[in-house]
């Protein structure tokens, strides 16, 4: 008896025995669930129905007719079914996109957590003035110009140096000056360009004429300066620097990234907590001598067929 | 995407507000006349949207059907009037690839061979299919689109165009000198690009090309008055680069209105933009002001193209015209064909320079070819100047040989959306009496030839035949062992659709398999059939072909002539040529 006194007392056999009753006690809750019975038994509920004839509703616009009502409880039966059949077959096992699907509902869920709350004024306002936030929503600078055009299609090669020659003629000339568009070219499309900022002045003139114009002088004509059109005399009337906004003038720019920092931060924070809870076991470094002669040619990555999708 | 057919749609809704709860899917469906109702009922909740066909270069000839709907159902007005209020629009280039047209439906076309795309999405990499040219272009639906209007009373493919990226990252690459894939790894380095990686394990990526845009004409930057010129088809699509283009016709635009200052006011007021029906008839032949300036950032043009579209007794047909082009280059006196511009591509560094082409081509252009009876369209091209293509950019950076498997330069484009010519009933009536129909040649008399008939007429044969709509006479060949080849038809003869490159063929000595089955004589343009039924009347044979919609427009000659091109008198006689005037063409 000493003997069964002694196993009594093993904390192993302790575990045995509460691994043997949390069984029993799981198979009783569990009864009708997750049996086999249980599993060729589909309830579709009330709210369920009315969910399918909500979505047929939204997509046409009507009631289904019953046939129709039919034939959806048989497409949602179906899914069920076939939803089923896959599970006990395993095959959510290994598999990419249930992987990434379940990874990605799992993000979700942390950044939504993280994200629900509103910010107030003075909160944001902090926010903006410090470090070096407020940079990121500088305001690029403005340029309003008039130009005169010398086309190399009428002109050929000649239209740098008859820009050059009318530029010695309208040197001095006010703005609206008549002299400088009679020297030149009908120009595609406008002669006046009010408040651009380079980034539009290099997709409506080319980058390099974008970059030129800043370095001009306002007040009078100056030239000549090449656009990806041909060659140019431009009067800049203003240049306004680039300047970072008051917070007032950026609020709901400001709000919108602080919700989207906020996410991210939640979703940093709440990753590393999950991260901390497991172990990652890497393979050591190879041995070089193994590797040179057991590893196979490197090949070039095949993308898999999705056999899907919109490619 | 059924069977790894491409049909796939863009939808664009007009108003942000004003959108349905849930979107439709294929998963909900995936015949394109599901959606089309679909449509119809949000369109009558208020939430007006219109589609835009996606890769129909990959639809396997399913985008662009002439007989019979995705579930085999007989095409009818019905169908037509579905797809015409809701798809407005067909996206003519994309990084997979251009759906314009294809050098074996366009012949006669020299820019037709253009980033060509011809695969199967998603298709096993076992399976022996292969993607079908006839019905996934849209030039050759805009021809039977008007052919089905004159010959059925009705026209689904009224298409304006569009262009798209379809890439599958965040962003896009529209240029060649900066083309980064779109399909995440798949493509995602030059590496993987250049060593021609097979995406979904099929297609090599070396056959991508940068993505396409679409250029709206619309009164104000917003997104209903971008979205209503969308429906007006007032776009045009652009294979990369930002060129701009206007197209307007009318009957009484001169040379002058495009040197007006305010031009463009002068043009809408003169006639109509792409995209509509011309006004009705005001002269004897429409004219047509058409513009286009360069990107900036890109290649110069070389040259403005007009492509006519037009149909006469089922049968339909194209034409190209250069119209107004950089340099000093002399249009072909016979052809009016405009040589091609000089290349400044230096293949070894892949660059260019802009020494040649032109900034802004315009002109007004008058249909010297006009039939007012006939259903007609217009649509204009934009040609850059050669430019280094993006294989032959990075494989300099790599420091390999530029791929042989796509050419080393492009030509970057723009396709304006069509202006249509409707001819009023009256004018219609005078040709619709002329042609030869199956139904009257059966109500006269005609019979069919069973295939014992058809194999003693034909089967070791030679057959001279003239197309009664053109008047093109041509012999055809029946081998005794099931060939088949057509002879005596010039490059520029104005070929009906889908014959293929036969001058070609007929001076390779090329021929294409026939066999005679069920009472018809069927041949294959690459994968699709078309079948010739021989009728008799009298001691005369006559020919419907299958896509010529109830014609029998082919006659057999008893006799072929002596001489294929005899000189008229002033060719004959030694004149100068151009004194000498064809009777024909």
């Amino acid at each position: 008896m000493s003997d069964l006194g002694r196993i009594s007392r093993e904390p192993l056999v302790h575990f045995l025995l509460l691994g043997v009753a949390l069984f029993a006690v799981y198979g009783y809750v569990h009864r009708g669930r997750g049996g086999v019975e249980s599993s060729r038994q589909i309830a579709l509920t009330l709210d369920d129905l009315r969910q399918l004839d909500m979505y047929f509703q939204s997509q046409w616009q009507r009631p289904p007719t019953a046939g129709e009502f039919n034939s959806l409880i048989e497409d949602k039966i179906q899914e069920e079914v076939l939803y089923r059949e896959g599970l006990a077959m395993g095959l959510d096992k290994d598999d990419t996109i249930v992987r990434r699907r379940m990874a990605q509902k799992v993000r979700f869920l942390a950044e939504d957590v993280a994200a629900a709350r509103e910010p107030t004024t003075a909160e944001l306002k902090a926010w903006y003035y410090s470090g070096k936030t407020s940079e990121r929503f500088a305001l690029p600078g403005r340029i309003t110009f008039r130009h005169v055009y010398f086309s190399p299609d009428t002109r050929g090669p000649r239209a740098h140096d008859d820009a050059a020659d009318a530029l010695v003629k309208v040197a001095g000339e006010p703005e609206d000056s008549r002299a400088a568009p009679l020297q030149a070219d009908r120009f595609m499309f406008q002669g006046y360009y009010a408040d651009r900022s380079s980034e539009q002045l290099a997709k409506d003139f080319g980058p390099r004429f974008a970059q030129a114009i800043l370095k001009v002088k306002p007040g009078s004509w100056q030239g000549p300066i090449e656009s990806g059109y041909g060659w140019h005399l431009v009067y800049v009337e203003s240049i306004i620097p680039g300047r970072i906004p008051a917070f007032e003038e950026a609020e709901s720019d400001v709000k919108t990234a602080w919700l989207a920092n906020q996410k991210a931060q939640a979703w940093h924070k709440a990753y590393q907590d999950m991260r901390a809870r497991y172990t990652v076991l890497l393979p050591g470094p190879p041995d070089e001598k193994t590797v040179r002669a057991s590893a196979p040619t490197p090949r070039k990555e095949v993308p898999t067929s999705s056999g899907e999708g919109p490619l | 995407m059924p069977d790894n057919r491409n049909l796939h749609r863009n939808i664009f809704f007009r108003d942000c507000a004003q959108v349905p709860a849930m979107p439709y899917s294929a998963l909900d469906s995936a015949h394109p006349e599901d959606l089309w109702n679909w449509m119809d009922t949000q369109r009558k909740a208020g939430h007006e949207l219109l589609a835009i066909s996606h890769n129909a270069n990959l639809s396997d000839g399913w985008m662009y059907p002439i007989d019979v709907d995705s579930f085999g159902r007989p095409i009818d007005a019905a169908w037509a009037a579905s797809r015409d209020r809701n798809e407005r629009l067909v996206e003519i280039k994309q990084i997979k690839g251009q759906s314009e047209t294809h050098p074996l439906l366009s012949p006669n076309d020299e820019f037709a061979n253009y980033e060509i795309g011809n695969y199967l999405l998603g298709l096993d990499p076992e399976s022996g299919r292969v993607d079908r040219i006839s019905g996934s272009y849209a030039r050759q639906a805009l021809k039977d689109g008007i052919t089905m209007q004159d010959t059925r009373g009705y026209n689904p493919y009224k298409l304006g165009m569009a262009g798209g990226s379809d890439s599958h990252n965040t962003g896009s690459p529209y240029r060649q000198d900066n083309f980064y894939g779109g399909h995440a790894a798949a493509d995602g380095t030059a590496q993987t690009r250049m060593s021609g990686a097979l995406l979904g394990n099929t297609i090599d990526v070396r056959l991508l090309n940068p993505g396409g845009l679409t250029g709206v004409w619309a009164e104000e930057n917003t997104r209903a008055s971008i979205w209503d010129a969308m429906y007006r088809k007032e776009t045009f699509g652009v294979s990369g680069p930002h060129i701009k283009v206007r197209f307007f016709g009318g009957w009484g635009y001169d040379g002058k209105v495009l040197t007006q200052a305010n031009w463009i006011r002068a043009a809408y007021s003169g006639g109509v933009p792409m995209g509509a029906d011309l006004p009705p008839v005001k002269g004897k032949a429409p004219t047509f002001a058409v513009w286009a300036v360069k990107d900036p950032t890109s290649g110069n043009l070389d040259r403005i193209q007009i492509i006519k579209g037009w149909t006469k007794h089922g049968q339909s047909f194209e034409k190209i015209y250069d119209v107004a082009w950089a340099g000093h280059r002399q249009a072909d006196k016979w052809t009016g064909e405009v040589p091609p511009i000089e290349s400044t591509v230096n293949l070894e560094t892949a660059t260019y320079t802009n020494t040649v082409g032109a900034v802004e081509l315009k002109t007004v252009w008058t249909d010297p070819d006009f039939d007012p009876s006939l259903h007609a369209f217009y649509y204009a091209r934009v040609l850059e100047i050669p430019t280094p293509r993006w294989t032959t950019i990075q494989a300099h950076q790599l420091g390999i040989a530029p791929p042989d498997v796509v050419p080393p330069t492009v030509q970057e484009r723009a396709w304006s959306s069509p202006i249509w010519y409707v001819p009023a009933a009256a004018e219609a009536r005078k040709v619709a009496s002329q042609g030869l129909t199956v139904a009257a040649l059966t109500q006269k008399g005609g019979t069919t030839l069973d295939d014992a008939q058809l194999k003693k007429l034909l089967v070791g044969k030679a057959l001279w035949m003239r197309n009664s709509v053109t008047g093109e006479l041509f012999k055809v060949s029946y081998t005794s062992d099931g060939q088949t080849v057509v002879w005596n038809v010039g490059r520029r003869a104005t070929l009906p659709s889908a014959t293929g490159n036969v001058a070609q063929d007929a001076y390779l000595g090329v021929t294409t398999p026939y066999t005679i089955e069920k009472g018809k004589v069927v041949t294959t343009l690459s994968q699709t059939p078309y079948a010739d039924t021989f009728y008799k009347l009298g001691d005369t044979y006559y020919v419907a072909r299958s896509n010529e919609f109830g014609y029998a427009n082919y006659e057999v000659l008893p006799k072929g002539p002596a001489a294929v091109h005899p000189l008229e008198e002033g060719e004959a006689r030694g004149k100068s040529q151009s004194e000498g005037k064809r009777a024909q063409k």
